[in-house]
C-alpha cells in the first residue's frame, strides 16, 4: 500500500497508521526478511505471497542454522505442513493446500501468527543466530545431543545394502568411529592448550574489565581486519534485528488487532469432517521408538526399586525387632520431612532442566592472583564446581 | 551376512555417527588453524610470510626494507578505501604515521601522503574507519606500541597496566632497525580492540538486555496473544486437540531425564553401607519414595502412549525435533552473558576431555542398543555353519566394550 508514515511515535491502538511500521518491524526481525507487502497480499489470499511465506515458515520451523541445505520448494511445503501439524496447529485447511506452494497465503499468514502467538518464537530465532565473540564452551548435559544419528528417511546410504551386509563392514565402521573420536579428543586438547596461551598472552587487553583478556575471535579480528570487518558486519546486522524486535514489541497490539480482521476474512471452516489424512510411512517413527524405549527403561527401574525397597525395609524391620528399638514420633516425622524435601528437589531437577547453566559459556581466564576475588561477584561458573556436576567417565 | 533391512538401519546409524564426527572434526580443524596462526608470527596481510628468523636482518639493507614498508603501507591504504568512514579516528590516523621514522608526512586531517607514494593514494581522501586501526597494527610494526597510548587517551582506560613510557623511546630505538615481527607472546598485552567493535558489542548486549526485560513484563501483549489463539482454535472447527507431537516429545525427554536421575539416586542409596538405624530408616523411605515417583512417571508415559495412539499424531519430520534441547534457546530468549572461569590449562583440558568422553559414551550406548536389537535375534536363530562367525563378530562388537576380538577354535574330539 505504500502509505507514508505520518508520525514515528504513536501509542498502541492508534490504528492503521502504525500498522505498516509494525509489519515492517516484524519483517526486519524475521530470518528471511520478507517484503512487508507480502503480509498485505496474504490478507487477501493473493497467490503471489505464497512462495515467500512457505520459505519463511521453513526457515523458522526447520532450518537451525545457515549451513544446512535447503530442499526444493515442494519438499519444503511437505516438511512445513508436517512440522506445523506436529506442533499442534489447529486448522485443517493447511493440510489441504496444494504441494506446489502456489496458494494459501492467508492460511500461511495465520500459521505464522499462530507461531508468534506462542510467545517465544522471535526470541528463539534471535538466540539461534546470536553472534558470539568469545571462546565458547558448551555446558549442556542433555543426552539429546549425543543422539546425533542419521534420520532414516534420507535417500539411500552410500553402501548398497540390498543384498545384505557383511559383518566385517559393521566392525570396520565401529572401529573407524572409535578412532575418529580419539582423534577428536586429541584435537580438542590441543585447542585448549592454544586457547589458554592466547588468553594468557592477551591479559589486560579487553576493555571489559570482567573479561580481562581477548578471545581467539577478537584476536583474529585484530590480526586480520577483513575477518574483523565480517564480524563487525554480522554484529551490526544482529543489532538491527534486535532493534526491529524491540520496535515490534512496542507495536504488537496493533498487529493482533489486524490479525483478528484477517481471521474474520477467512471463510468459516466446516466442522470436523472426520479423521485427518494421515501422512505416509515415509516419515520415520522414531518418536514412537523413543517412547517405547523410555517405557522399558522406567519399567526396569521401577522393578529394581521395588526389590531394593522391599529388601531394605524387611532388613530394617528385622533389625528393629532384634534390637528392640523404637522410633519415636518426632524422629519419624523429621525423617519423613527430610526425605520429602530431598525427593521434591529431585523432581525439580528434572522438571526445571532449563534453569541449569545451559548453553555456551564464554571461557575466561582470570589473572592468577585474582581468582578468588573473581569468584565472588557475578553470574560466573567456576570450573571446579562444574566439574563436580559432571558425571564421571 | 546380515539381512538387508536390519543392515540398512545399522549402516544408517553408524554412518550418521561418523558424519557427525566428521563435521565436528572440520570445525575443530578450522579453529585450530586460526589459533595456530594467531600464536605464530603475524604476517602483514597480502605479503608472503617472511622467514621467522629470530634475529633481525642486517640493518645494512635499508632500501629493500624501505620498499617493503612502502608496499605494506600501500596495501593498507588501499584497503582503507574500501572501508567505511569514521571521523573520530581521523586525528589518530593522521598522528600515527606521522611518527613513523621514515615518512615525513604532514599532519593533515586527511590521511597523510608520504612522499614518493604511488598515485593510488591520492584517491584516499575519506577518513578511515576506526576498525582500520588493527590494519595499521599489522603493517606498521612500530606503530602498534603507539596505539595503546592513544587508545588510553581516548578511552580513558588509565587503570590498565599499559606502560606509560610507550611513546617515543621505543619508537626511536626501533627506528634504525627493520620492521620487527609481531608475536602474540611478546606483545600480546599491548593490543587493543577497535572502538567501533567495542561500541557495537556493548550496543548488542544493551539491546539483548532490553529485549529480555520487555519480554518479562508484557502482560497486555500476552493477553492479546491468548485471545488470538483462542479465536484461532474456535474458528478451526475442531475440538481442542490436546497434545501435539512436540509436547509429547518434550515430555518424553523430561521423563527420560527423570529415569536417569532416579537411577542415579537409587545407585547412591543402595551402594551406601548400612549406617545407624535412623539413617537406615531414611534410606528405606527414600527408596520407597523413588519407587513411587517411578510409578508416577510410568503412569504419565502410559497416558502419553494412549494419546499418541488415539490421536494418530504424526511423528516429527526429519526424525528429530530441532528444539528439544533448551540450550538451543527453547523456552525463551533468556540470554545472559555466562562466563566460565578456569585457572590452568590442565583444568580446561580435563573438562573438555570429560565432556567429550561423556558424549562418546552416550553415543556408544545408543549404538550398542541398536546393535543388540538388530543382531541378537540373528544369533539366537538356528545353528548353522556361518553362525560361528556371526557369534564371534557379535561378541567383538557388543561384549567387553568392543575392545576384544575373540578367537574361535574348533575343538576336535580326541580320538
Amino acid at each position: 500500500m505504500g502509505r507514508r508514515r505520518r508520525r514515528l511515535e504513536r501509542q498502541a491502538g492508534a490504528g492503521a497508521e502504525a500498522l505498516p511500521e509494525a509489519i515492517a518491524a516484524l519483517s526486519r526481525t524475521l530470518p528471511t526478511r520478507p517484503n512487508p507487502e507480502t503480509f498485505r497480499r496474504a490478507k487477501f489470499d493473493l497467490p503471489e505471497a505464497a512462495p515467500a511465506l512457505w520459505r519463511l515458515l521453513f526457515h523458522v520451523l526447520l532450518r537451525e542454522d545457515d549451513g544446512t541445505a535447503v530442499p526444493y520448494p515442494e519438499a519444503q511445503v511437505r516438511l512445513v505442513k508436517s512440522a506445523l501439524r506436529a506442533h499442534g496447529y489447529p486448522r485443517p485447511a493447511l493440510t489441504q493446500l496444494p504441494e506446489d506452494g502456489s496458494q494459501g497465503s492467508r492460511e500461511l499468514l495465520l500459521a505464522l501468527s499462530w507461531l508468534l502467538a506462542g510467545g517465544s518464537l522471535l526470541g528463539r530465532l534471535l538466540t539461534r543466530t546470536h553472534v558470539l565473540t568469545g571462546d565458547q564452551m558448551p555446558m549442556c548435559e542433555c543426552e539429546d545431543l549425543a543422539h546425533a544419528t542419521a534420520c532414516l528417511d534420507l535417500p539411500a546410504p552410500c553402501k548398497d545394502t540390498s543384498n545384505g551386509l557383511d559383518m566385517r563392514y559393521v566392525q570396520w565402521l565401529m572401529g573407524k568411529l572409535r578412532f575418529r573420536w580419539l582423534n577428536l579428543i586429541c584435537g580438542h586438547q590441543e585447542q585448549c592448550a592454544l586457547l589458554s596461551k592466547i588468553h594468557q598472552y592477551t591479559q589486560g587487553c579487553h576493555s571489559n574489565q570482567s573479561l580481562g583478556h581477548l578471545s581467539a575471535a577478537e584476536t583474529e579480528l585484530l590480526r586480520d581486519p577483513e575477518a574483523g570487518q565480517q564480524l563487525l558486519w554480522r554484529l551490526e546486522r544482529e543489532n538491527g534485528r534486535l532493534e526491529a524486535a524491540l520496535e515490534w514489541r512496542r507495536l504488537e497490539p496493533i498487529f493482533w488487532q489486524w490479525m483478528d480482521t484477517v481471521l474474520g476474512a477467512c471463510p468459516q471452516c466446516p466442522s470436523d469432517t472426520g479423521p485427518q489424512p494421515t501422512f505416509q510411512a515415509a516419515i520415520s517413527d522414531r518418536g514412537h521408538e523413543e517412547l517405547e524405549l523410555v517405557t522399558r527403561e522406567l519399567q526396569a527401574l521401577w522393578q529394581e526399586l521395588q526389590l531394593a525397597a522391599e529388601a531394605r525395609r524387611t532388613a530394617w524391620e528385622a533389625q528393629v525387632q532384634i534390637q528392640g528399638l523404637e522410633l519415636s514420633t518426632p524422629q519419624v516425622l523429621v525423617s519423613e520431612a527430610m526425605v520429602e524435601r530431598q525427593l521434591a528437589t529431585l523432581r525439580q531437577a528434572w522438571e526445571q532442566w532449563g534453569a541449569l547453566p545451559h548453553g555456551p559459556h564464554r571461557l575466561v581466564r582470570p589473572p592468577a592472583r585474582e581468582t578468588r576475588a573473581w569468584s565472588m561477584a557475578g553470574p560466573k561458573l567456576l570450573l571446579e564446581h562444574s566439574m563436580e556436576a559432571l558425571p564421571g567417565p | 551376512m546380515l539381512p538387508a533391512d536390519s543392515s540398512r538401519r545399522l549402516v544408517a546409524e553408524l554412518q550418521g555417527a561418523l558424519d557427525a564426527c566428521a563435521e565436528q572434526e572440520q570445525q575443530l580443524d578450522q579453529s585450530l588453524r586460526v589459533c595456530r596462526r594467531l600464536l605464530g608470527t603475524w604476517k602483514p596481510a597480502g605479503v608472503p610470510e617472511p622467514e621467522p628468523s629470530h634475529e633481525d636482518p642486517s640493518p645494512g639493507a635499508p632500501s629493500p626494507q624501505d620498499l617493503k614498508e612502502l608496499e605494506l603501507l600501500t596495501q593498507a591504504l588501499e584497503k582503507a578505501v574500501r572501508v567505511r568512514k569514521s571521523p573520530s579516528k581521523t586525528a589518530e590516523r593522521a598522528k600515527v604515521p606521522n611518527q613513523k621514522p621514515r615518512t615525513k608526512a604532514p599532519t593533515a586531517p586527511a590521511p597523510p601522503q608520504a612522499p614518493g607514494r604511488t598515485s593510488s593514494h591520492t584517491s584516499v581522501t575519506r577518513p578511515t574507519r576506526s576498525s582500520h586501526q588493527p590494519k595499521v597494527l599489522t603493517t606498521g610494526h612500530q606503530e602498534h606500541r603507539l596505539r595503546p597510548a592513544q587508545e588510553r587517551a581516548t578511552l580513558g582506560t588509565g587503570a590498565r597496566a599499559t606502560k606509560p613510557s610507550l611513546g617515543d623511546p621505543q619508537v626511536t630505538s626501533a627506528a634504525p632497525r627493520g620492521p620487527e615481527v609481531f608475536t602474540l607472546k611478546e606483545k600480546g598485552s599491548l593490543l587493543r580492540l577497535p572502538l567501533a567493535f567495542q561500541k557495537t558489542v556493548s550496543q548488542n548486549s544493551r539491546l539483548w538486555a532490553q529485549l529480555t526485560s520487555t519480554q518479562a513484563s508484557d502482560t497486555e501483549e500476552a493477553a492479546a496473544r491468548a485471545r488470538f489463539l483462542q479465536k484461532m482454535q474456535a474458528a478451526s472447527g475442531r475440538a481442542a486437540p490436546g497434545l501435539s507431537m512436540a509436547q509429547v516429545e518434550a515430555e518424553v525427554g523430561t521423563l527420560r531425564r527423570a529415569c536417569w536421575l532416579l537411577r542415579l539416586h537409587m545407585n547412591n542409596e543402595t551402594a551406601a553401607a548400612p549406617a545407624d538405624w535412623v539413617q537406615e530408616y531414611r534410606r528405606v523411605l527414600t527408596l520407597e519414595g523413588l519407587q513411587t515417583m517411578a510409578g508416577q512417571c510410568l503412569r504419565r508415559l502410559q497416558e502419553l502412549r494412549q494419546a499418541v495412539a488415539g490421536q494418530q499424531l504424526d511423528p516429527w519430520p526429519l526424525g528429530k525435533p530441532p528444539q528439544a534441547c533448551p540450550c538451543r534457546g527453547g523456552a525463551d530468549a533468556n540470554w545472559k552473558p555466562q562466563l566460565l572461569l578456569y585457572s590452568s590449562t590442565r583444568e580446561l583440558q580435563s573438562l573438555v576431555a570429560h565432556q567429550l568422553h561423556t558424549t562418546m559414551l552416550a553415543q556408544q550406548l545408543h549404538l550398542q542398543k541398536v546393535l543388540m536389537a538388530e543382531l541378537l535375534p540373528l544369533v539366537r536363530g538356528t545353528p548353522s555353519p556361518s553362525r560361528l562367525a556371526l557369534c564371534r563378530a557379535v561378541h567383538s562388537l557388543l561384549c567387553d566394550g568392543g575392545q576384544h576380538f575373540p578367537v574361535a577354535l574348533r575343538d576336535e574330539p580326541a580320538d
